[in-house]
């Protein structure tokens, strides 16, 4: 898919580190420094859908909230479009969100029970002062449509407590696409769907991608997912990212332990022949060493002690485009460069 | 747009927000507090509005002013005066609906005002929180602890007389940190939810997140608040007036059971004592039962319509 | 002898907009050590039955017709004080949502001691002790975290430790309700290998209520799926997801992504399920089906047996 585009960076993360520090108490004495992302370097191809892939806690709704700016970033650089955006403020940081939008994972909470539809979605039109409440209205109507809520004239006027789920989510990302931004950050949109509506929200994703040119960052905690929708993946683990790579290749050919662990635990629907078992993940985990070594070493049942406990793993361009971070994998033998 | 098409789309707007209300008043008048409280106070609107009536009758029906000249000490019920008179003969019934004015005057206003100081307060220390919102909260312990009824009484004493306004002012300004608390606490949980974060990538200043999303959700909880601010505030209204701080302009119930305790006639004239001293009761506990209807009309419980899963 | 029986259960909640008919005529059974997985979207009513076998169903709920029968006793008709000593006993229940399902201010131990000892008066302390030892054990959690709090643990952890206590009566029949929707994939897989292994080896019948077709695929002998507050489909899991014959589970298994296999486009189910306050003529999946006639609409449509244990509640099938 992503070959016959040109790979043209539109985001770029890099080095971005996001600490938090963990509330002292009186026993404790001062917080506790928690690494949320560790270095990450990541870009966004122009048109592409890139999926995080992580666990809960791994630091993939951080990476997120990096990227549309909720949060700051502690140590590193974001650039959209070669532009730095690190550390924007003020009127720049708020034309910077006219192009780079959310949808949040939980629609029961991303929509305020007071506001109606109408003016959810209309939103970023009011604050942006784009035109007047009756243009408000039509591109509302239209936006609405595009997200698969027709005829939109039936939910404009309703509140969010009116719809199910998988509307509320569609007006979610109604609400961030009316701008038409060239990046949209999707963080977790199906996890609390049911499935027969997580297929109309990715539907609705790839028509946003093909009909409006925009670069999608779909963060999720399912491999399935991932291998549906998106061109290319990225697996994090405990703020590092560990594996990088186009989706089909990542996941029949994974070679970091994690993301093999990750597939193993999937379930397989009836295909469970097709998928090999890696069995990579340790069934108890080690007692904490250095922090210096490698993140997964603790559950790796690969791991050599000295090498993988002591120093931090490299980079290795183990096929065409993918890269993952470890000791015991090599470089494919004509080391292509990847992003 | 089509003009047709916007006439339709309006049509649906206004409906949305009437089947919001009737929503409302079902879940409202459902409950029996509600029922009971609405019609007594239904009741005391209507004293208040007829309490303009007696003097039009015939002047010596004036709460105030009006002196039945054949009358020279307190007598009981008669065709004259359905509840008797006061010492120097003024009507009780017409003083007891003049009351319910001002009792509605001081209970609603010092409680508005009151409840839009704490509101404005609890949200802005909410909000912004940090040393803001440190320095707002210690000053509303402050406030909170002094005994309101006290200070305001060493108030009236050191500049005498204080007019119903001043009362009105002085509840408001000492009754505004309860509420603030709530709807700080309100704010700071409204402020962790993912819908303030999408209203700020959305690009929503802070002034547009406090006043268009923030607001409408803690309003309901403000306005609930205000019911049981009413009480207060007439309960304290009262108890200066009787305990000879009121104003001396205004007949309120307080000044009559004040006027009944000083002239003697607490043990002798029960028809003086009560009607004044039963209302008072009444009016506060309309109002609280309105506050607990509300409460259920808030509690999402109630408002979601849960399916089973 | 069936160890369950479900039979033509209706189970309707009072609303302010009427009766709702949350189930609907449903029929099951099942044999001891078996498994069956109930599957459907949320409000398809598989947790409102999971509540009715438990005997838990809340005050404005309650069974409108049909029986239930665990193990010979009819407990849709037990009162409150007998239903209680079924309840744990015979029939235990892993939660949604568990992890808040623990007390967060006593020990873990203590939690687990307690249910112990409140259906067991007459065991002693160190023989509670000595129980929760070995369900630990059983469940795969490390002793010396016995004696801790429920903050101490991991989501995983608590998870365990909620099976346990289920498991602490051995009860004949297990009702989880989802019971990893709310963990990691890989501590999920570990819960329900887990799970699979305690069932063979106690012979203890579960009931499996999930959203998720790949994890009732995974786990369950038999599914049954359900919509819109009535079984559709039911039968041995293989042939339910392989061979679907109901337009609703083929449609649900169609909009499922795979790990592996080809990369069909999913084909999202349009529309919403219909509102079940009041009565609905026809077949209830007929506004989203694609074989949708003009019969469908009128005429409850009948059970259908497509293979050896597969039933279908379709008239087109």
């Amino acid at each position: 898919m992503s070959e016959s585009r040109e790979h043209k960076t539109i985001l770029q993360l890099e080095q971005v580190s996001r600490f938090y520090r963990t509330r002292g108490n009186v026993f404790r004495g001062g917080g506790r420094l928690v690494v949320a992302l560790n270095k990450i370097n990541l870009s966004l191809r122009q048109g592409e859908i890139f999926g995080l892939v992580g666990e809960s806690g791994s630091g993939k709704t951080t990476c997120g909230r990096l990227i549309v700016r909720l949060e700051e970033p502690d140590e590193g650089r974001i650039t959209l479009g070669g532009e730095d955006i690190t550390h924007l403020k003020g009127k720049k940081l708020k034309d910077y969100r006219r192009q780079v939008q959310m949808v949040f994972q939980d629609p029961y909470q991303s929509l305020n029970p007071q506001v109606t539809i109408a003016d959810s979605v209309a939103e970023p039109l009011i604050t942006n002062k784009l035109g007047d409440p009756l243009d408000h209205l039509e591109r509302v109507l239209k936006v609405l449509d595009t997200a698969g809520l027709s005829p939109s004239e039936d939910y404009v006027y309703r509140f969010p407590h009116q719809l199910s789920g998988g509307q509320r989510q569609r007006v979610a990302i109604a609400r961030a696409i009316v701008l038409e931004p060239s990046l949209l950050v999707a963080d977790e949109p199906t996890s609390m769907l049911d499935a027969s509506y997580s297929a109309q929200i990715f539907e609705i994703l790839q028509g946003v991608r093909d009909n409006m040119g925009a670069t999608i960052m779909f963060i999720t905690h399912s491999m399935a997912s991932a291998r549906y929708l998106c061109d290319r993946i990225g697996v994090i683990y405990r703020g590092h990212l560990v594996e990088q790579g186009p989706a089909e290749q990542v996941i029949n050919a994974p070679q970091h332990p994690y993301t093999k662990a990750l597939i193993d635990a999937t379930p397989k629907f009836g295909r469970s022949s097709e998928v090999p078992t890696y069995g990579t993940l340790l069934a108890a985990e080690r007692p904490a060493t250095s922090s210096a070594g490698c993140p997964f070493f603790r559950r790796c049942a690969l791991a050599e002690r000295l090498l993988c406990a002591g120093t931090y793993p490299p980079w290795h361009d183990v096929a065409p485009e993918q890269v993952a971070l470890c000791h015991l994998l090599q470089d494919a033998a004509p080391a292509a460069s990847s992003g | 747009m089509e003009n047709k098409t916007v006439q339709i789309l309006k049509a649906k707007r206004r409906a949305l927000w009437r089947q919001r209300f009737m929503e409302n008043w079902r879940v409202f008048m459902r409950n029996p507090l509600g029922r009971i409280g609405m019609s007594l106070l239904v009741m005391f609107g209507l004293m208040a509005v007829c309490s303009y009536i007696p003097p039009m009758i015939d002047p010596m029906y004036h709460p105030m002013t009006g002196v039945d000249p054949k009358v020279v000490s307190s007598v009981g019920p008669s065709w004259q005066h359905w509840l008797g008179t006061d010492f120097m003969g003024r009507d009780i019934f017409s003083q007891l609906l003049a009351g319910a004015r001002v009792a509605f005057l001081v209970g609603v206003s010092a409680a508005f005002m009151s409840v839009v100081l704490g509101t404005a307060v609890g949200m802005t220390a909410g909000y912004m929180g940090r040393f803001t919102d440190t320095a707002l909260m210690r000053l509303a312990d402050m406030i909170m602890v002094l005994p309101t009824l006290l200070v305001v009484l060493m108030l009236a004493a050191l500049f005498g007389q204080l007019s119903i306004w001043m009362i009105v002012l002085m509840i408001a300004l000492f009754r505004w940190p309860g509420v603030s608390r709530i709807i700080r606490a309100q704010t700071l949980s409204l402020k962790q939810r993912p819908f303030i974060d999408a209203a700020r990538v959305s690009g929503a200043s802070h002034l547009r997140i406090i006043f268009r999303h923030i607001m409408p959700n803690v309003l309901p909880l403000a306005f609930l608040y205000m019911t049981f601010r009413v009480t207060s505030a007439i309960v304290i209204e009262a108890g200066l007036a009787f305990l000879g701080f009121g104003d001396p302009g205004t007949v309120s119930w307080g000044m009559m059971l004040q006027w009944v305790w000083k002239t003697g006639y607490m043990f002798q004239a029960p028809y003086w004592l009560l009607p004044p001293g039963i209302c008072i009761s009444l009016i506060t506990l309309s109002f609280y039962m309105l506050g607990r209807a509300m409460d259920e009309v808030l509690d999402p419980r109630l408002r979601d319509e849960t399916q089973a899963g | 002898m069936a160890l369950l029986t479900v039979e033509n259960l209706g189970i309707g909640y009072q609303t302010a907009k009427g009766l709702l008919k949350a189930v609907d005529g449903v029929n099951f059974s099942l044999e001891p050590g078996r498994s069956l997985g109930l599957v459907g979207e949320s409000g398809c009513g598989k947790t409102t039955i999971g509540m009715a076998l438990m005997g838990l169903l809340p005050p404005n709920g309650r069974i409108t017709e049909g029986r239930i029968v665990l193990d010979g006793v009819e407990i849709s008709t037990l009162p409150e004080d007998e239903l209680r000593k079924v309840r744990w006993n015979e029939v235990a229940m892993i939660f949604q949502a568990a992890m808040n399902a623990l007390n967060p201010v006593k020990r873990i131990s203590a939690q687990i001691m307690e249910a112990i000892q409140t259906h067991r008066p007459d065991m002693d302390d160190d023989a509670a002790l000595l129980r929760v030892e070995g369900l630990f054990n059983l469940v795969g959690l490390p002793l010396e975290r016995l004696h801790d709090f429920p903050h101490q643990y991991s989501g995983g952890m608590k998870q365990r430790a909620i099976i346990a206590m289920a498991l602490a009566l051995n009860p004949k029949l297990v009702i989880a309700d989802e019971p990893t929707t709310a963990l990691d994939v890989i501590v999920q897989d570990q819960i329900l290998k887990e799970t699979k292994q305690l069932q063979s080896q106690f012979n203890i019948g579960i009931i499996f209520i999930s959203h998720d077709i790949s994890i009732v695929a995974d786990v369950c002998h038999d599914i049954g799926v359900m919509y819109a507050g009535q079984l559709v489909e039911s039968g041995p899991a293989e042939e339910v997801f392989f061979n679907s014959q109901h337009p609703y589970t083929q449609a649900l298994v169609s909009s499922f992504p795979t790990l592996a296999g080809p990369k069909t486009k999913l084909a999202p189910i349009p529309g919403e399920p219909p509102n079940l306050t009041g009565t609905i003529p026809g077949c209830r999946f007929c506004d989203r089906c694609p074989k949708d006639t003009a019969s469908c609409k009128l005429d409850h449509p009948k059970w259908q047996q497509v293979g050896p244990g597969h039933h279908v509640l379709c008239d087109h099938c």
